[in-house]
C-alpha cells in the first residue's frame, strides 16, 4: 500500500518534471481564476462589511433651521428623550457644529478663515438603543419626531442605504455568477492540459494497459498530479490575493477613506484560506477526472 | 492452454483477416505461427491478449473464455502473458532497468521483489550491465532482448512473440531463438510469430501455416 502511494507519487513528480510548461499553465490557471473568485469574495465580503457598519451608525439627526426658544428647546428635547427607541439626543450648537466641520477638514480648514462661526445650523443627534437600529419600524418613529419637531429638517440614512443595499446584493450575485464561470473555465483549461500530458504519454500508458495494469493504476497518478497541480494553484492564489489585498485593496481603501483608521479591511479568516487552498486541489482532482474519463482504450 | 473455436475476425465489413480458425495449443508447448505478410498473424496474437476481439468464435486461454471478457478483468488475463511486440514498445526516456522493471510495476509488485527480479531477467539476456542505458544508445538485437525480459520478468504462462527475428541477423536471432527456448524449457508456453522460413528449418517446432487467415498446414516434427 505504501508502496505503491509512493510509486504513485514518483511517478507523478516524474510526470510533471518531464512536462514542466504544461504543469505550469495548469497551476497558473488554476491560481488565475482562484485569485479573481477571492479577491471578488474580498471586495463584497468588505462591502457588505460596510453597510452593517454604516447602518450601525443610523442615527436621526434633527435639524434646526431656526433657532428655537431655549424653553421650547428644552420641552423637545425631553420628549424625544422619552421616546421608547431613543438612547441618547445631543445638542449641537452651530458653534460646535463649526467646530466639528474645522476638525473634519483637517489641513484644508484654512478655507473656512472669515466665515462666520453660525452659519451651520444646530442640530439634535438622536442616538437610538441597538434593537431599534434597523430600517423596520423607522417610519413609525419619523412620523411622531414630525410632530415634535414640526418645522425642521428631518434626516437619517435610509435612502441612500438602501439604495447602496441593493447595490450589495447585485455585487454579491455577479460575483457568484463569474465565480462559477471562472472556476468553470479553469476546470475546462486544467482538464485539457493534463489531457495533453495524456496525449505526449499515450505510448506509456499504452504499454502500461499491454503489461497488464489496471485502469486505477494507470489513473491514479494523474489524479494525484491534479490535486497536486491544484494544491500548488490554491496557494499562489493566497499569495497573490494577500500581495492585492496590501498592495491594492488597502491602498485603494486609504486613500479614497476620509477618516482611515476608522475602517480595517477584512482579509480571508483562517478557514477561508484552507478552503481557497483545499479549493485547488478539488479544481485540480476534477479537471483531471474529466479529462480521465476519455483515456484512449486498449 | 490456447483454444480457438471457430475463430473469425473482420475488421471492416467485406474483408476477413481471420476466418473461421480453430486449434489448439497445449500447455508448454513451443509453437511457430507462420504466413506471408497479411496472412493474420499479428490478428491471432493481438486476440490472445485481448487487445482485439473476435468477431465470431471462442477463444480459452487457461481454460477461462475471454471472448466477452470485462475490461477489468483484461489486465489480470494480460499478467499470465508476455507479449514481445514486433516494435518492442520500449520507452525510449527510460533507462534499460525501468523498462523491465515497468512490467512488474505496473502489476503492483513490491520494490524489493521487482528490483530482484529484474536484475534476474537482465542477466538471463546479458544485459545486466546496461542497467542505465536508454534503449536507444543500443543495439536492435539487445533492444529485443530487453523486450523479451520485459516479457518474461513476470513469470508468464505463456510467451508470445510477433516476428522477433524481423530485422536481426543470423547471428543475432539464434541468440534470441536461444531464450525463447530457454523459457520454454522452464515450462512456458511460446507462440512465435514468423515469416521467416529459415528459422524454423533451424530450430524445427511445430509449425502452424496461416495463409489468407485460414491454417493452411500444422505440422509436428517427429523429433519433438
Ligand atoms: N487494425 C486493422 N484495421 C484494418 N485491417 C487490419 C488491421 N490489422 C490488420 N488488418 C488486416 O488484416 C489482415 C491480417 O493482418 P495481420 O494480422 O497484421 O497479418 P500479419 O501479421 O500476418 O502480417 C491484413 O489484410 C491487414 O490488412
Ligand atoms: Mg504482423
Amino acid at each position: 500500500m505504501l508502496d505503491k502511494m509512493r510509486y504513485f507519487i514518483m511517478r507523478a513528480l516524474r510526470n510533471m518534471r518531464q512536462w514542466p510548461f504544461l504543469c505550469a499553465a495548469s497551476v497558473l490557471t488554476m491560481a488565475v481564476a482562484l485569485t479573481m473568485v477571492a479577491t471578488f469574495f474580498l471586495v463584497v465580503v468588505n462591502v457588505e462589511q460596510l453597510t452593517q457598519r454604516w447602518s450601525k451608525d443610523l442615527q436621526v439627526v434633527v435639524y434646526l433651521d431656526r433657532a428655537p426658544a431655549p424653553s421650547a428647546l428644552t420641552q423637545m428635547v425631553s420628549s424625544i428623550r422619552e421616546m421608547a427607541e431613543v438612547a441618547q439626543v445631543i445638542h449641537v450648537t452651530p458653534a460646535e457644529a463649526m467646530a466639528q466641520f474645522r476638525q473634519r477638514l483637517g489641513e484644508n480648514a484654512a478655507l473656512l478663515q472669515g466665515v462666520d462661526n453660525d452659519i451651520l445650523p444646530g442640530s439634535l443627534e438622536i442616538a437610538l438603543h441597538a434593537q431599534y437600529q434597523q430600517r423596520d419600524g423607522m417610519d413609525q418613529l419619523l412620523a411622531r419626531l414630525k410632530t415634535v419637531a414640526a418645522g425642521h429638517d428631518i434626516h437619517y440614512g435610509q435612502d441612500w442605504l438602501e439604495r447602496f443595499e441593493s447595490f450589495v446584493s447585485v455585487l454579491r450575485l455577479t460575483g457568484l455568477a463569474l465565480g462559477g464561470f471562472l472556476l468553470f473555465a479553469a476546470l475546462f483549461i486544467v482538464s485539457n492540459t493534463i489531457r495533453l500530458t495524456f496525449y505526449a504519454r499515450r505510448d506509456e500508458l499504452e504499454i502500461m494497459a499491454l503489461v497488464g495494469a489496471t485502469e486505477r493504476f494507470i489513473k491514479t497518478p494523474f489524479l494525484l498530479e491534479g490535486a497536486l497541480q491544484g494544491l500548488f494553484g490554491g496557494l499562489l492564489a493566497l499569495l497573490a490575493l494577500t500581495l492585492i489585498f496590501k498592495g491594492i485593496l488597502v491602498e485603494i481603501v486609504h486613500s479614497l477613506w476620509v477618516t482611515p483608521a476608522a475602517f480595517s479591511l477584512l482579509f480571508l479568516n483562517g478557514h477561508q484560506q484552507l478552503i481557497l487552498v483545499f479549493g485547488g486541489v478539488l479544481l485540480g482532482v476534477f479537471g483531471s477526472l474529466t479529462s480521465l474519463k476519455k483515456l484512449i482504450q486498449i | 492452454m490456447i483454444q480457438l473455436f471457430n475463430v473469425t475476425k473482420s475488421y471492416r465489413k467485406d474483408s476477413v483477416a481471420l476466418k473461421d480458425l480453430s486449434l489448439e495449443i497445449g500447455k508448454g508447448e513451443f509453437v511457430y505461427v507462420a504466413g506471408a505478410s497479411g496472412a493474420g498473424k499479428t490478428t491471432l496474437l493481438r486476440m490472445l491478449y485481448a487487445a482485439e476481439k473476435p468477431s465470431r468464435g471462442q477463444i480459452l486461454i487457461d481454460g477461462q473464455n475471454i471472448t466477452r471478457i470485462g475490461r477489468q478483468k483484461i489486465p489480470y488475463l494480460r499478467r499470465k502473458i508476455g507479449v514481445v511486440f514486433q516494435d518492442y514498445k520500449l520507452l525510449n526516456s527510460r533507462s534499460v532497468y525501468e523498462n523491465v522493471a515497468f512490467a512488474l510495476e505496473a502489476q503492483g509488485k513490491k520494490r524489493y521483489e521487482v528490483s530482484k527480479k529484474v536484475y534476474q531477467a537482465l542477466k538471463e539476456v546479458g544485459l545486466e550491465h546496461r542497467l542505465n542505458r536508454t534503449p536507444l544508445e543500443l543495439s536492435g538485437g539487445e533492444q529485443q532482448r530487453i523486450a523479451i525480459a520485459r516479457a518474461l520478468v513476470v513469470d508468464p504462462l505463456i510467451l508470445l512473440a510477433d516476428e522477433p527475428s524481423g530485422n536481426l541477423d543470423q547471428a543475432v536471432a539464434t541468440e534470441i531463438m536461444g531464450l525463447f527456448r530457454r523459457a520454454n524449457a522452464r515450462g512456458t508456453t511460446v507462440v512465435l510469430a514468423t515469416h521467416d522460413p529459415g528459422l524454423y528449418k533451424r530450430f524445427p517446432r511445430r509449425l502452424i501455416s496461416l495463409d489468407g487467415g485460414q491454417v493452411v498446414s500444422d505440422y509436428r516434427p517427429d523429433t519433438v
